[in-house]
């Protein structure tokens, strides 16, 4: 009995390659494998602080408005894919993400402050797109949206309303980080400084549409051709188009909702939030726990 | 890797085992090491089998005796009669010592074992020994606890034919982590690897989720959140867990634990029988262990006798001619034990309020360990949440079962019948954080929270112009940081001169699944992006033996030179 127990020792897979096959078995394999081209398309944007805070609901892959009893179920069921228990080391991070989306959302006046925090734009697109600029103080009615497409990056707007702009320096354009940053005065001042006059008043509705389509989208390629990024030469005329479109979307989840009795499938965000942790993944396993660290300094400054 | 391991399935006479064999090499045995019993068990490709030794026994005594040059222990060994546990040879309840200094109560109610438990009282790990040919050989609890694994090792690989190189272990809740420590090095000398460390309620909670979702398959349950409460009472320890189950995910919502167990049922008894035991025992002459022994075995024997009749009559001869014969009655038992019973109560209810559970809210509740069998245990469970107990368990091997369970999930096993569809997402069981604001205990990671876990909190100078802080680390729940369990300590120096408070100290603390503790700490100055300093990375416990004197020590080298105090955290 002992010597057929030898000829394992020589089998016993080093501890490394060990856990990354995990990555490797049946049940998950396609999964990894499709996700990889879209994960390198969203490593220029990797880099945006507005993007990798991700809103909780959209991590959960819940609606804004949806019950604790969904978000329980939400929760296990991303806990399922990601805990480090099935996923290996990789699941860390995103499962800390999860752990802080549920325990916020799971109680009431957790919740409430947070959905305060975030605004009613997120509330209202939350389920599909997002917005990227933040608030400082209260909402008002008009927001700042600056038309990627017009601005040649001359960063007057960055000098003048530091607070407010950042050079997109991927994109080469301005962009609203943070919405009334710096006061009346300055924010005016560098409305007027734009050369192109790119920067333009919109109605706080319209902003989440506009600054999810301004950022520019991996462009289906046809082997070597095509391919790339692409967005709407007009983003106002897209904005509006896609505005229905999202309408029109969503009467016809709620009726299909209605139709069926199990929510097996997902939602087109919990796909999003799907694609975001892998990304995410993907990401800490060059940056480690150093770099994280050093995004939380930053973030309480 | 596939081939290989299906070659070696089909060159072995295995039938059984080939399907698990071939999926994967690597499952990791569940292994429960209790104060009294101990046990492995392994999934085996459908289910979860319990490992037998030669003897045909699922459970074996947890003890090492020291005969001759080789000791030998209680999966291998044969008693030719349960006296020869009590020759003084004989080293047992390691899982109460291990881990402990000598000023610990729990050690101090360790010295009337029969073997030597020597205490100092300062503060370092307790002197222990086993009489061997009237001579005290010492030892520590770590190789009690390594050649019993070895020994169940042997009887895994054998049975298995395969080398077993990771386990998953069940703890009881309440060990610091400096305990676990303790406990992973025994696995090193006994060479495994822990992959995972398992509160025991929490190894339960697994296999109730996994007993809810067989019940969905088979049509018989419905497939909603279950709540239950697990009562989990061994001969060392009292552990208690709430647990939320649903879709064969086990969510630990809160947990509880006490060093209390049959252990102290039994030594309240063998004092109740012959009151100035304690004091008889101090000479550790061998007589005095003869007599120990005997009325030990007597004594457990009666509490035993008494989970299934009202009255038993014990008789005993302890040699020296004094003889106790007296008939002892359940009430009597119960009377004579009741501060345990009482402090049993109260970790029920400390556990539910800490879940944020009512009794209403309750499914089930579990009733699992060796005390499960004690009637007045059972009563007062059912009296607490006012339902029945659940039946579904055997109570010796629910905890053994579950650590399986979760040894062949994270070994990356999947079932084809979707019976490893599970997950416990454990919960921390005690605060872990720094000392702070004078000799305060400031929790950074709250006791139950949620793992993998990471949190932080941002701290500043007290004195002007200081350049050095010290961070202590401390986990437990008590407010004087003394009072908790230290893990460790680092300095960050070189932080620039500036007024006191000026400095923003983020100290980080990250829990992983396997549960490694890193700390971290940086300095930022205001209006600078960057750490003024490196970022000091440390894992923990960092400490050592007689670890109870290094916070005093520290105190008084540098009183509160290098202190800290909390900040209210910027929005």
């Amino acid at each position: 009995m002992i010597s057929c127990g030898v000829p394992i020792y020589q089998f016993s897979v080093p501890k490394s390659s060990h856990i990354y096959g995990k990555f490797n078995p049946n049940k998950s394999n396609s999964r990894w494998g499709k996700k990889w081209t879209e994960i390198r398309c969203c490593n220029q944007r990797v880099g945006e602080k507005a993007r990798a805070k991700k809103n909780y609901y959209e991590l959960l892959g819940v609606s804004a408005d949806s019950n604790p009893q969904e978000i329980k179920e939400a929760y296990r069921r991303l806990q399922k894919k990601y805990h480090p228990d099935i996923a290996g080391q990789e699941g860390h991070e995103y499962t800390l993400m999860l752990n802080e989306a549920y325990q916020v959302l799971i109680k009431d006046d957790l919740r409430r402050n947070y959905d305060a925090s975030i605004g009613p734009i997120k509330v209202q697109f939350g389920n599909t797109v997002s917005g990227y600029s933040s608030w400082k103080g209260p909402l008002r009615p008009q927001a700042l949206f600056v038309d990627g497409n017009a601005c040649i990056g001359c960063r007057e707007c960055v000098h003048h309303a530091s607070n407010t702009f950042v050079m997109d320096e991927a994109l080469g354009c301005a962009r609203v980080r943070v919405q009334y940053g710096d006061d009346d005065q300055k924010i005016d001042v560098s409305v007027d400084s734009c050369p192109v006059n790119c920067i333009h008043w919109v109605d706080r509705e319209e902003l989440a549409v506009l600054e999810f389509l301004i950022q520019p989208q991996p462009k289906e390629g046809y082997g070597v051709y095509g391919g790339g990024w692409e967005r709407p030469a007009n983003v106002f005329v897209a904005a509006k188009a896609f505005s229905k479109q999202l309408k029109q979307q969503a009467e016809a989840e709620g009726q299909q909702r209605n139709g069926r009795v199990a929510v097996d499938e997902e939602t087109p965000a919990q796909a999003e939030a799907r694609a975001n942790a892998s990304m995410k993944i993907r990401m800490e396993r060059f940056s480690r726990i150093w770099n994280n660290l050093k995004s939380f300094f930053g973030s309480n400054i | 890797m596939a081939e290989p391991a299906y070659t070696v399935a089909s060159d072995g006479e295995t039938t059984g085992e080939e399907k698990s064999s071939s999926s994967f090499p690597e499952i990791a045995i569940g292994v429960d090491i209790g104060t009294s019993q101990c046990s492995v068990a392994v999934w085996n490709g459908s289910q979860v089998e319990l490992l037998k030794n030669t003897r045909n026994q699922k459970l074996m005594r947890s003890y090492v005796t020291f005969k001759d040059e080789i000791p030998s222990g209680g999966v291998s060994n044969q008693l030719s009669h349960e006296h020869e546990l009590f020759s003084g040879a004989a080293i047992f309840n390691m899982k109460r010592l291990v881990g402990r200094v000598d000023t610990d109560p729990v050690v101090h109610a360790s010295k009337n074992l029969p073997f030597l438990v020597q205490t100092l009282d300062i503060g370092v790990r307790p002197f222990i020994a086993a009489l061997v040919n009237n001579v005290w050989r010492s030892t520590t609890p770590e190789e009690v606890l390594a050649i019993f694994l070895v020994e169940l090792r042997v009887m895994a690989e054998v049975q298995l034919k395969r080398p077993i190189r990771n386990v998953v272990l069940s703890i009881p809740v309440s060990f610091s982590r400096f305990q676990l420590t303790r406990i992973q090095r025994a696995c090193a000398m006994a060479g495994l690897h822990v992959l995972r460390l398992m509160p025991e309620p929490t190894a339960v909670a697994l296999l109730y989720a996994q007993q809810q979702q067989q019940m969905i398959h088979d049509n018989m349950g419905s497939g909603s959140e279950k709540i239950a409460l697990i009562f989990n009472m061994g001969a060392g320890y009292c552990d208690l867990a709430v647990t939320a189950t649903a879709g064969g995910v086990a969510q630990i919502k809160a947990l509880a634990g006490s060093a209390t167990g049959g252990e102290d049922l039994l030594q309240n008894m063998m004092r109740h029988l012959l009151p100035d035991s304690e004091n008889l025992f101090l000479g550790h002459g061998i007589n005095e262990i003869k007599l120990m022994g005997l009325l030990r075995v007597a004594t457990q024997d009666a509490i035993h006798k008494l989970s299934s009749q009202d009255n038993v009559q014990i008789d005993v001869d302890l040699g020296n001619g004094s003889r106790i014969c007296k008939v002892v009655n359940r009430e009597e038992f119960e009377e004579v034990n009741r501060n345990i019973f009482e402090k049993c109560e109260s970790l029920i209810i400390q556990c539910l309020h800490d879940a944020k559970v009512e009794v209403d809210d309750l499914t089930d509740v579990i009733v699992v360990g060796g005390c499960s069998y004690i009637p007045k245990i059972r009563d007062l469970v059912k009296h607490v949440c006012k339902i029945e107990v659940y039946k579904g368990m055997n109570p010796l091997e629910a905890a053994v079962c579950g650590a399986a369970l979760e040894g062949a999930v994270a070994s990356g096993i999947s079932d084809p019948f979707g019976s490893l569809d599970l997950l416990t997402i454990q919960a921390t069981p005690l605060g872990i954080g720094i000392r702070a604001n004078g000799n305060r205990f400031v929790p950074i990671i709250p006791r139950n929270t949620t793992m993998p876990a990471r949190k932080e909190l941002i701290f500043t100078t007290v004195n002007d112009n200081q350049t050095e802080v010290l961070i202590v680390v401390y986990e437990g729940e008590t407010e004087k940081a003394e009072e908790n369990h230290l893990l460790g300590y680092f300095k960050i120096m070189g932080i620039p001169p500036v007024p006191k408070g000026v400095p923003e100290i983020n100290v980080c603390m990250d829990i992983d699944a396997s549960n490694v503790l890193r700390v971290l700490a940086g300095v930022i100055l205001p209006g600078s992006q960057q750490p003024a300093v490196p970022v000091m990375e440390v894992r923990m416990p960092t400490v050592d033996d007689g670890h109870g004197w290094c916070a005093e020590a520290l105190h008084r080298s540098y009183g509160s030179t290098l202190d800290l105090v909390t900040v209210q955290k910027k929005i």
